[in-house]
């Protein structure tokens, strides 16, 4: 029994000794990497994290080939994801982020959310001060006006820039080109032009509206503009801004209103909308179930593979106004790319950024992500390479209609509310018809007030 | 000195386990209470200790209780119909004189293999309002009324999940009762036909009682089951929708901590599963306890 007992007692000596060998090596393996770095002097290396969606990630593959190229001894690592939030995730919170992170503040992994509430990111203020890598101007000046004062960009308010924009979408109303061409139908340029369309739909044996209805932040794209064409940048800006008194305003609830119209009004929402997914109901407007849908520029890369109806064609409207006079409206967003506060090379970050706004960039980035950077004269730089209805996005954007852009602030820390959210959630309420304008709004007002309270 | 050899030798066996037990339970689940008592977005710095504050925030916010409600509703709902139907299945396949009984038993579990994931799409389509097999048949069939928009509204929503999770374990649990079943000595139930009980008194006075001990763990097996099985569903078909009719406790635990940045927030939702799941389970224990013979 005894030397059983021993023998045990040796055998499990040998197991602590083969574990305590193994971490050893973990040790070991650390201290090389760690040499590695500071060897890294001449060879530095710079990690990049994007996400991969529909632009794909040979752009960034290329970039990183020609980066190289700019500047002997430098390695560009890049990793592209369609869940990258969640790889780079945990090495943000041990500490080592990567170098460049492109990553939308909309991205259900909420570390861009995150990293906004948290104020992880460096300042870039100096980089778009500085000189663009092509030419002797300031890089601020070559950046689309308006973008880097956008909450998108200095999402705090202290006229410090911490965001860097990479595409520029357009988002807006879609319909079906070929249907409106052929059978002669005015693509409508106010809200009650839209509505008027709806016996037209009828006729053609489809509803006349549809939104992604499981993710309803997609009626943004509907409610930014209203908002705008209703109330101006003051009505908009108190919205983004929750200021709960913004509720009880006019244009708050008839902004909210077409919502309530079109749940209302027989034929106007496309059965079942509420239950679909964002690939659901777009395949459904494709098929011709509905006349519009709101979604951006990257529609037709998006849904490349969904079945359509015979002679489908992209055709996009943007938002109708509220008067004739106005110009119809288009919501613009920015994708955002930042470096982490605590990234281990910021300075050559920078110069990945600003090498990555020169305009063999751009080309290089419309070439293969068939979209166009926030610079000016973006989508001219790149005409040659965008799919028809993208180029007819931009082209629109630029002959006459209003393109306007908006987005919620970030919360302040504290709130456990995402008022965004909620105001989206809602949707579904209003579309099954249990709930009012009025109700919304009042429930709008009462979470805004939760935000106000912690400002 | 036996007797402390013996303690040692026991000390010793139990260390590897316990350290991984540390490690890998312990230490989180003590990490999931310190954390609820801090505000913090889970990026590591920025923690600031708000006591019970995301608690008191927490009674106060109508989503949480909507997903606790919701979550209430599954947990009473799917074990209920899923254990009463698995007996039946399970009974009739052992001692109903089927000649298919291998191919139903292998139909029936079926479900259990395959992965939620699958099984969500699956349904989605299923309950497609416009393309789905259900409203397809009703609008065949002339009932266009009655094809609702089932995941769509918040009357139906729920109920059109849980019959998603109960097709899904009707078949895993029916295993394990058919392996219970088995193991009943058959002169229990030659005895009471020769007394004149027919086959539902059997049903309720021999298998019932017999396979008690089993029935016990499968309600706390299913029970549990509903709490993680849900949240891969809900994700899948409604996201929570529509306006958080659909949404269950741990969904928006992942919304809160993942998507809005809110850890300690959702920390302290992971507490209050974590306590109602322990009190329910130590429940259903009692409450079976004094019934078992």
């Amino acid at each position: 029994m005894k030397s059983n007992l021993w023998k045990f007692f040796l055998l499990m000596a040998v197991l602590v000794l083969a574990l305590v060998g193994c971490s050893d090596d973990e040790e070991a393996g650390k201290d090389s990497a760690d040499s590695g770095k500071e060897s890294a002097g001449k060879n530095q290396v710079l990690e990049v994290a994007v996400f991969q969606g529909g632009y794909g990630d040979a752009f960034w593959k290329q970039l990183a080939e020609n980066f190289e190229k700019a500047n002997p001894g430098t390695t560009v690592n890049v990793t592209a994801n369609p869940d990258i939030g969640e790889l780079i995730r945990p090495k943000i919170i041990a500490g080592n982020p990567p170098d460049v992170v492109y990553l939308n503040q909309t991205d259900p992994s909420g570390v861009t959310q995150g990293l906004i509430k948290e104020q992880g990111f460096t300042d870039l203020t100096d980089l778009f001060d500085g000189n663009a890598y092509d030419e002797e101007v300031p890089l601020k000046d070559k950046i689309l006006p308006g973008v880097l004062e956008s909450v998108y960009m200095a999402p705090y308010d202290d006229g410090k820039i911490y965001m860097a924009p990479y595409n520029y979408n357009v988002m807006g109303l879609w319909y079906n080109k070929t249907l409106f061409d052929d059978k002669g139908i005015e693509t409508p340029k106010t809200w009650d032009e839209l509505f008027a369309l709806n016996s037209v739909a009828k006729e053609n044996d489809r509803a006349l509206f549809t939104y992604q209805g499981t993710v309803p932040g997609y009626l943004e794209e509907i409610l930014i503009p209203a908002v705008y064409s209703l109330g101006g940048q003051e009505a908009l800006d108190q919205m983004l801004n929750y200021d709960p008194e913004f509720w009880k305003t006019e244009t708050a609830l008839e902004a909210l209103g077409i919502f309530e119209k079109i749940a209302n009004e027989d034929n106007a929402l496309m059965n079942g909308t509420v239950a679909l997914d964002h690939t659901q109901s777009q395949t459904s407007f494709m098929q011709g179930k509905a006349m519009f849908i709101p979604n951006g520029n990257w529609f037709e890369g998006e849904m490349a593979e969904a079945p359509r109806e015979d002679e489908f064609e992209f055709g996009f409207l943007g938002v109708p106004s509220f008067t004739a006079d106005e110009p119809i409206l288009a919501l613009s967003s920015m994708e955002q790319m930042y470096i982490p506060k605590a990234a281990a090379n910021p300075e050559l970050a920078k110069e990945f950024l600003r090498f990555m706004y020169s305009e063999e960039s751009v080309k290089l980035n419309g070439e293969l992500t068939k979209a166009a950077m926030a610079v000016v004269g973006g989508s001219d730089i790149v005409a040659d390479y965008l799919s028809e209805s993208t180029y007819n996005v931009f082209k629109a954007v630029e002959s006459g209609m209003y393109s306007m852009s908006g987005n919620f602030a970030p919360v302040p820390s504290g709130v456990n509310v995402d008022p965004r959210e909620v105001l989206f959630d809602q949707a579904a309420s209003v579309m099954n018809k249990e709930m009012t304008v009025q109700e919304w709004a009042d429930k709008m007002y009462e979470v805004y007030q939760k935000v106000e309270d912690k400002k | 000195m036996k007797n402390k050899d013996r303690t040692l030798f026991i000390l010793f066996c139990i260390l590897p386990t316990l350290a991984i037990f540390s490690i890998f339970i312990l230490y989180p689940v003590t990490q999931v209470f310190i954390k609820s008592l801090y505000s913090s977005s889970g990026f590591g710095s920025n923690e600031e200790f708000v006591g019970l504050a995301n608690f008191v925030e927490l009674f106060k916010d109508d989503i949480f209780i909507q997903s606790m409600k919701n979550t209430g509703f599954l947990m009473l709902v799917v074990p209920a119909i899923t254990l009463f139907l698995s007996l039946i299945f399970a009974s009739i396949l052992s001692f109903g004189d089927l000649r298919e009984k291998h191919l139903y038993r292998t139909i029936f579990f079926f479900p259990s293999i395959l992965s939620f994931v699958v099984i969500g799409i699956l349904w989605a389509f299923i309950y497609h309002p416009n393309m789905g097999i259900i409203n397809e048949v009703l609008n065949w069939m002339g009932l266009n009324q009655f094809a609702l928009t089932w995941l769509g509204s918040k009357d139906t929503v729920l109920w059109a999940i849980a019959l998603v999770m109960v097709w899904q374990a009707v078949g895993y649990y029916m295993v394990m009762y058919l392996a219970g079943m088995d193991g009943v000595p058959r002169e229990l139930y030659e005895a009471a036909s020769l007394d004149g009980a027919n086959a539902v008194q059997q049903f309720f006075k021999i298998t019932i009682p017999m396979l008690w001990e089993i029935i016990r763990i499968t309600i706390i097996f299913s029970i549990n089951g509903v709490l993680n099985i849900s949240f891969v569903i809900v994700i899948v078909m409604t996201a929570g929708g529509p306006n958080n009719a659909s949404q269950v406790a741990l969904t928006y635990m992942y919304k809160q901590a993942f998507v809005n940045a809110n850890f300690g927030y959702a920390m302290a939702i992971a507490v209050i599963v974590f306590s109602v799941s322990l009190v329910l389970s130590f429940i259903s224990n009692k409450i079976t306890e004094r019934e078992a013979h």
